[in-house]
């Protein structure tokens, strides 16, 4: 049994502490979610277990057993798997990685070759031994980190938030997994504001706040579920509009990358002005690059399409009518404050100072980012960063704003308020907006129309108008 | 889908196919490389150029690469090939600048190329087994975990550079040559690719660390086609002894799924 006791931890330079007097027990072969808002202390807790916090203040301890864990139970009884998939993988193909953590405990190589075994086994992944890892699915990569941890024959996973990058179909692989390895007598910790997935496989919920553990019970927090529900019903759009002027018209759109099959086939829709869309499907059917090709960063193969009355635009041409937000905001941050971020395509655009800056407050306002407006951009927080990312694209009142898998990363509460800005964006300005998003809506009424895509086809262009 | 996950969209990355280079050694493969490279330094006629340009591309395609493969590794070459000639020809004029010009130019593509093949063939685990003897394992992980974040950040930029395109930065290959817009450049691409890389560079050694990286002084080193054949000889010894086949060695042995589905049967 793991046995957390009042555990505190401060990090260097740091007055407030990060963590405060966590205590938990966990026995074997159990999952236990640890649950909470952005900035919490999840992550903080999964890397205080596995001694990888940089030198701070820390109290408290951790034992397995009835002895308290010494470094080597660390370095083999914990396993670490991190969110993001593709920077912890570190060799090029699946046995190397899988061999890299074994190889370094010195383990023989005939046994790690058992190992490997018995990890590619446990998440599915035996026949893809010698395979490149570069060409992987999100899914694919998250249970080969899974697989990397476990040839390190760990006896607790820790988790951090494991589905992030994944579709519904990645965690439906991830849940299999799971399920076998707590059969098999391993204890899982996950550190997730996402805890729908895992309901089935978590035996103990423990609520954060502020690095405290506020509560902790055998079934999903109602309180965390009520706090959604309350934001959520502030998102919805208040009205609806009678849609008539087409913004975008695809027809028979083809699209496909070098060396590479259609990506887009045959697919034809239509988007009218105002509209609210959520554009859905599996991770790699398409939706970026329909997303892209709308906004004119890619040419089609074939096919026709028309945005806000160009035919075949190119990238150049739609600015300051069609903005683009990608998944993660620090691929367009650069300025040295927030106010010129903001502004950076407003000055492209050549436009007076006295517009550019009514506009860069107007659009600092309705992402609740006007306060930060001196700030470093990249110094923000990943929620801040993220609206002010969406406040640079939205302040050339462009006509059509679409945002690629923007919920990546946030937590329920700051995709709920995502959603509101997005909904009195288009009450003030009447911006059309398609989100591309694998999963459902964190609140499913505020889309006028859904549209799904699968395996590169508009299936359902028209259906499940809300 | 089992075609598509052995390569890579990227130049330079492993493909994981069976060829007759793929089974040789990294050291003769490195020697067979170098062989190579020296020779398509010293040529100077058209047709021992053509002889070595012609077992280059045997060298290549005997590791079962494709065409499109060769396309990916050599495009940008094609760049410094337009600009060689042109300075050849600017210089000599035509008709005498146009083979220096082509010789010169071709020779740099061809010489990259044995190497190339070895990154593409070689596994990094056989690289490093080859290397360790000479180059401390730390300077080699650094090396080799780099080369595994090419595509990676190969893709960051893409992305970075389109985000900044549509938001006006001006960034488009005419655009780039002139130096009123090269702020641009570092500004919209360079630092948030910066960024990128320290943040991508942390985690990554975060999961190294977490791995057991430095935790003892040596480490072992794990070959699958040695240890597939160490297993094999055991085998015949254990099978020269012992009439009764010992199906648990049989099962280690690769390509694992297939031969385990055999002993099953």
């Amino acid at each position: 049994m793991l046995t957390v006791t009042d555990l505190t931890y401060t990090y260097p330079g740091e007055h407030q502490p990060a963590l405060t007097d966590i205590s938990f027990s966990i026995a074997d072969g159990t999952c236990a979610c640890f649950s909470g808002h952005s900035g919490c202390g999840k992550t903080t807790l999964l890397r205080a277990l596995k001694e990888l916090l940089p030198e701070g203040i820390l109290s408290g301890s951790i034992r397995y057993g009835e002895l308290p864990l010494t470094r080597e139970d660390v370095l083999t009884g914990f396993g670490l798997v991190f969110q993001n998939a593709e920077s912890q993988l570190l060799c090029s193909t699946v046995f190397d990685e899988v061999a890299f953590g074994p190889e370094n405990l010195c383990i023989p190589p005939d046994e790690i070759h058992q190992r490997i075994i018995a990890a590619l086994s446990a998440v599915d992944l035996l026949e893809f031994g010698n395979r490149n890892v570069e060409r992987f699915s999100a899914g694919q990569k998250q249970r080969l980190c899974i697989a990397s941890v476990l040839s390190m024959q760990p006896r607790v996973i820790l988790l951090d938030e494991p589905t992030s990058q994944l579709d519904g179909k990645g965690r439906e692989d991830l849940l299999r997994v799971l399920h076998h390895l707590k059969k098999k007598g391993i204890s899982i910790l996950i550190a997730e504001h996402n805890i729908q997935p895992f309901t089935e496989i978590i035996d103990r919920y423990f609520l954060m706040s502020d690095g405290r553990i506020t509560g902790s019970q055998d079934y999903p927090p109602d309180e965390y579920r009520r706090g959604q529900q309350n934001v959520a019903s502030e998102a919805q759009p208040r009205k609806k509009r009678a849609a008539t002027t087409t913004v975008v018209s695809a027809e028979n759109l083809a699209v496909s990358y070098p060396g590479s099959k259609h990506v887009l086939c045959d697919s034809s829709c239509e988007i009218r002005d105002g509209e609210l869309i959520h554009l859905h499907g599996e991770n790699g059917c398409g939706k970026s690059t329909l997303l892209k090709t709308i906004a004119g960063a890619i040419q089609p193969d074939s096919g026709s399409m028309t945005v806000t009355g160009k035919k075949q635009p190119k990238a150049g041409e739609l600015l300051g009518t069609v903005a683009l937000l990608f998944q993660n905001p620090q691929r367009q941050l650069f300025e040295d404050t927030v106010r010129d971020e903001v502004a950076f395509t407003l000055k492209r655009l050549n436009l007076p100072e006295k517009v550019t800056n009514q506009r860069v407050e107007c659009a600092l306002s309705i992402c609740e980012a006007f306060h930060l407006r001196d700030r470093l951009p990249l110094t923000l927080s990943f929620g801040e960063q993220h609206r002010v990312a969406l406040a640079s694209v939205i302040a050339p009142e462009p006509q059509l704003l679409l945002l690629d898998e923007p919920f990546a990363g946030l937590d329920p509460l700051q995709r709920l308020r995502l959603l509101k800005i997005l909904a009195q964006l288009r009450q003030e300005k009447g911006t059309t907006i398609v989100i591309a998003s694998h999963d459902p809506l964190p609140d499913p009424a505020w889309s006028d129309r859904i549209i799904t895509m699968q395996n590169g086809r508009i299936v359902s262009p028209e259906a499940a108008l809300v | 889908m089992k075609r598509r996950l052995m390569g890579s969209d990227y130049a330079c990355q492993y493909r994981a196919v069976d060829s007759p280079i793929h089974r040789l050694p990294a050291g003769w493969k490195m020697f067979i490389s170098t062989a190579l490279s020296v020779w398509i330094l010293v040529v100077r006629e058209p047709q021992p150029l053509l002889l070595a340009t012609a077992s280059c591309l045997l060298y290549y395609f005997l590791a079962r690469l494709t065409l499109s493969d060769l396309w990916r590794d050599t495009r940008f070459f094609l760049i410094q090939f337009c600009i060689l000639l042109s300075l050849f020809l600017y210089r000599l004029g035509y008709p005498a600048g146009l083979w220096p010009g082509i010789r010169t130019s071709l020779q740099i593509i061809l010489f990259f190329i044995p190497g190339i093949v070895f990154l593409r063939t070689t596994q990094v685990s056989s690289m490093m087994k080859g290397l360790r003897k000479i180059v401390p394992y730390r300077i080699l992980f650094l090396l080799f975990t780099s080369l595994r974040f090419v595509p990676f950040f190969a893709r960051e930029m893409q992305e970075i550079s389109l985000a900044q395109k549509l938001r006006g930065a001006r960034l488009s290959p005419r655009e780039s040559f002139q130096p009123i817009f090269w702020r641009d450049v570092f500004s919209c691409i360079i630092l948030p690719l910066l960024v990128r890389a320290m943040k991508t560079a942390d985690e990554a050694a975060l999961s190294a660390q977490a791995r057991g990286m430095g935790s003892r002084a040596d480490r072992t080193y794990y070959d699958v086609r040695v240890l597939e054949a160490q297993l094999a000889t055991r085998e015949k010894t254990r099978t020269r002894t012992d009439t009764t086949p010992n199906k648990k060695l049989t099962c280690q042995k690769l390509p694992i799924k297939r031969r385990c589905e055999t002993n099953e049967k």
